[in-house]
């Protein structure tokens, strides 16, 4: 390899590590929700490009600038978290995991169905914000928007671990996802801390739908599934329930998933993204940071 | 029957089981007690083969049995009872018992009849343990169903039904009235006549002193003492490791 | 009519994925591999009729027991992911499958024209049953023969004490343990059966429909085939089929003056159905009902209806 293919790898990485923030906050969303209710939110990512729809519409209405798109979007997804636990969580009985992932597989449909119908399946524009604004650092190129979402990104997660370790909020949702009864003895709500997980991730995914938007340009209810995808096996590989592993291992796919790119293509990119994911469940099941394992 | 040699069993720091020696002769009743976390239940799951163990052997009538599966050891012969009831919630009484029923003499029905057949010769086998379990009426009811006495029954004849010569019973009175208790006790004297070896782990010392023939102590994972239980009523170490527990009348 | 025809197909062979889940799901392993199963028998069927020139016996036969090994081997590495961590690793084998397909050609010169699947744009002309002049009654009848054998098997199995074992396996597997039971056996041979009819049916799919092609073998179409059983209720075959026709019917024919409104409403329509019935159409407590009513309408004043009380 030459030096100029050593450089193009290199910034391939670059730019996936700071897209990957993406995946560290749509993982993180996944995690959150696994950790406190041991259930999976399959409409989480559906919810996330919801929000992103939602932003556009009220910023046509409210004419801000462009940039406080992401506090819009990030707005509508806590609301769409919040009636996303009404409806899929809060009156199914906890026991019956298998209802609760199909009434969010339902969530999913109507939530894609609902984008369909209201933008008549057409992919939306979304403001791409710092795009033309581009730093030379050496041989490597850093793209402005790629910069920009990758300090909202970390601004999120580090606001996130802030309200998970040192609020009471915080503590309620540890103590909730580590023994339900006696956290209800304390005077815990557990509905009540549930639904706030599930609002507090719907804000992160909002943000991150907003910054899917801003990064690809456009919007499309197609992005769901394939997201869904992507956000379970940084999930995974980061270890369910716990959010440095989803931080770390949504940087690393987004880095690796660029180097795929780069050196097979866009079309057999996916697969070696999955392989990767393989790899991590045939050596590591528990992910970079399994939690710590209980007794029996 | 069973003997355990240095068995130990470590969760990170904790020495749940601490080089524990142990025998039980075939056919008797032995108690296993001890203050809350002496790790009596542990001992259960390490002889069954839920846990693997940290260090030391089980032996099963001289053969060393430490590494074989749970499954596997059922079939040679250790079943067990839960503490907090496991039950097939949506599967019937009867099924339940079918479920569990693996004799040896059955395996000479060849693979398919004991898979997809329908209940056949077994059926006479567990309708026997219904009346012993005074289960006979609940048949089809689901298991999930039951009244708490009941499921406490249920999973008593479930451990029997695969005609284990080791059966293990975990804290099996836990919540049980006086008549509820005075059953159990009956029931553990008639498979002891049927020639059963028993392990009881218990805190209801009424029933342990009642039915056992001997008696070991644990205290912090390791035996303090063992015994008649005249013997371990009056030993001062277990009564200084219970602290109050009043002896039986 | 033949619209009817058409969409009886489809259930059938929609049947046969969801029972396919069915089996996988009794054993508490939540599965989203079954569409790649599906697709799996899909392509080794076709390439079987169309590149090798078998008849549609033998090719869904060994479409079906390829997708079955390969359902084997991925039953052994899923018993060491558990729970919800198993949804995910059967959703990136399934989309993995797919994608494997998606790049996937190997195309054969007949004459001047070339067949065989030819990755992204699918494999097309499959025409065993044009060819070999079968009607659209007679392709619908193979595939009901199929259904109605798959059903059969399974309703006897859930009668015999695999299916007790299947399903304590998937209530508790450390009491299933405990009592003697084999798990990983139980949830390998469950993964295993789950891929033979997976295969089958994909199998069958391939021909009825004539062009294949990866996108259709999805995280949809995985979606829908655990969708089926989920919604019909694990306790019963026979709810797996109810859930196939009611959506299917639902999504095709039923509400179809609602027009584009149906998608919406079947969205809806699964989130009011899990909160009202979260054990499904037909769950245990309704088969023990209808046993109860066929009982007293037999045999009234029996001593069995009395304990059964």
């Amino acid at each position: 390899m030459s030096y100029l293919d050593v450089i193009d790898t290199l910034q391939s990485i670059a730019d996936g590590v700071l897209s990957g923030a993406t995946y560290s906050l749509l993982g993180i969303g996944f995690t959150l929700v696994f950790g406190v209710m041991h259930k999976i939110n399959l409409s989480y990512a559906a919810a996330s490009i919801g929000a992103a729809y939602a932003s556009l519409i009220v910023l046509s209405v409210v004419k801000a600038p462009a940039i406080f798109i992401f506090l819009l979007a990030g707005l509508s997804g806590g609301i769409i978290g919040g009636v996303i636990y009404i409806v899929c969580f809060r009156f199914i009985p906890q026991a019956n995991p298998l209802a609760t992932l199909m009434s969010t597989v339902g969530a999913l449909l109507l939530i894609d169905e609902i984008i369909v119908h209201a933008t008549v399946g057409i992919p939306v524009p979304y403001p791409a914000l710092f795009s033309d604004v581009i730093v030379n650092a050496g041989p490597f190129t850093l793209r402005g928007d790629l910069m920009f979402m990758f300090a909202l990104g970390c601004l999120s997660m580090l606001l996130l671990l802030g309200l998970l370790y040192r609020t009471k909020l915080g503590i309620a949702t540890r103590a909730v996802s580590q023994q339900p009864a006696a956290a209800q003895l304390c005077g815990i709500s557990i509905p009540r801390v549930n639904g706030l997980t599930f609002v507090i991730t719907g804000v992160v995914g909002g943000i991150a739908g907003a910054m899917i938007g801003a990064a690809i340009g456009v919007l499309s209810p197609l992005l769901s599934l394939p997201l869904t995808t992507k956000g379970l096996i940084v999930t995974v590989i980061g270890g369910l329930g716990s959010i440095p592993g989803a931080i770390i291992a949504g940087l690393l796919v987004g880095g690796f998933e660029n180097l795929f790119q780069y050196f097979r293509g866009v079309t057999e990119r996916d697969l070696y993204v999955m392989l990767l994911l393989f790899a991590f469940l045939v050596f590591r099941p528990g992910g970079i940071f399994s939690p710590a394992a209980g007794r029996d | 029957m069973l003997e355990l040699k240095g068995l130990s069993k470590h969760f990170g720091g904790v020495r749940a089981v601490d080089g524990l020696d142990l025998r039980v002769t075939q056919g008797e009743v032995f108690g296993l007690i001890g203050p809350n976390g002496s790790g009596k239940s542990t001992v259960v799951n390490l002889v069954c083969g839920l846990f693997p163990v940290t260090a030391g052997q089980v032996l099963l009538r001289n053969e060393d049995i430490t590494s074989l599966a749970s499954h596997v050891r059922v079939a040679c012969g250790v079943t067990r009872t839960f503490q907090n009831i496991r039950l097939f919630g949506q599967l019937s009484v009867w099924q339940n018992l079918w479920v569990a029923q693996n004799a040896v003499e059955h395996r000479s029905e060849g693979f398919l009849r004991r898979w997809l057949g329908g209940p056949g010769r077994a059926r006479e086998e567990i309708d026997r343990i219904l009346e012993f379990s005074d289960l006979s009426g609940k048949r089809d009811e689901l298991a999930g169903n039951l009244a708490f006495g009941e499921q406490r029954r249920l999973e008593l004849a479930r451990a029997v039904v695969a005609k284990p010569a080791l059966l293990l019973l975990d804290e099996p009175a836990a919540g049980m009235n006086a008549e509820e208790i005075d059953q159990l006790d009956a029931r553990i004297r008639k498979l002891k006549q049927d020639g059963l070896t028993v392990l009881l782990i218990e805190h209801h010392m009424e029933l342990v002193m009642a039915v056992t023939d001997r008696i070991a102590v644990l205290n912090f994972g390791q035996k303090i003492a063992e015994g008649t239980p005249d013997e371990v009523q009056t030993n001062r170490l277990v009564q200084e490791a219970y602290l109050g527990v009043a002896e039986a009348a | 009519m033949d619209f009817y025809l058409g969409l009886a197909q489809i259930v059938g062979v929609h049947t046969l994925l969801g029972l396919s889940a069915y089996c996988v799901l009794l054993t508490g392993q939540v599965s989203l591999a079954q569409a790649g199963f599906f697709a799996i028998g899909a392509y080794v069927a076709a390439m079987l009729t169309v590149l090798a020139g078998w008849h549609i016996l033998p090719a869904i036969a060994a479409a079906s027991f390829v997708a079955g090994v390969v359902a084997c081997a991925v039953g052994f590495p899923a018993l060491r992911v558990k729970g919800l961590m198993l949804v995910v690793a059967t959703l990136a084998f399934g989309e993995a499958v797919r994608l494997f397909f998606f790049n996937f050609d190997y195309q054969v010169a007949r004459g001047e024209v070339k067949i065989g699947p030819a990755g992204g744009e699918g494999f097309r002309q499959i025409r065993f049953f044009p060819e070999h002049g079968w009607s659209t009654l007679d392709v619908l009848l193979f595939i009901w023969l199929f259904v109605a054998l798959v059903m059969a098997a399974l309703w006897w199995m859930d009668r015999s004490r695999a299916g007790a074992v299947l399903r304590a396996v998937g209530e508790d597997e450390v009491a299933a343990q405990s009592a003697g039971i084999n798990v990983t056996a139980v949830k390998v041979a469950a993964m295993t059966v789950g891929g033979l009819i997976a295969g089958l049916g994909g199998g069958i799919f391939a021909h009825y429909t004539a062009h294949i092609e990866h996108a259709q073998f999805g995280v949809a179409l995985a979606t829908f085939a655990i969708a089926y059983p989920i919604l019909g209720g694990l306790s019963s075959v026979f709810g797996t089929l109810i859930a196939v026709i009611f959506v299917q019917g639902f999504l095709i024919e039923g509400l179809r003056f609602l027009g584009d409104w149906r998608n919406l409403l079947f969205g809806g329509l699964i989130l009011l159905a899990m909160n009202v019935r979260p054990r499904g159409l037909i769950d245990a407590a309704t088969i023990a009902g209808i046993k109860r009513l066929r009982i007293r309408n037999r045999e009234p004043g029996n001593a069995r209806t009395q304990g059964a009380e």
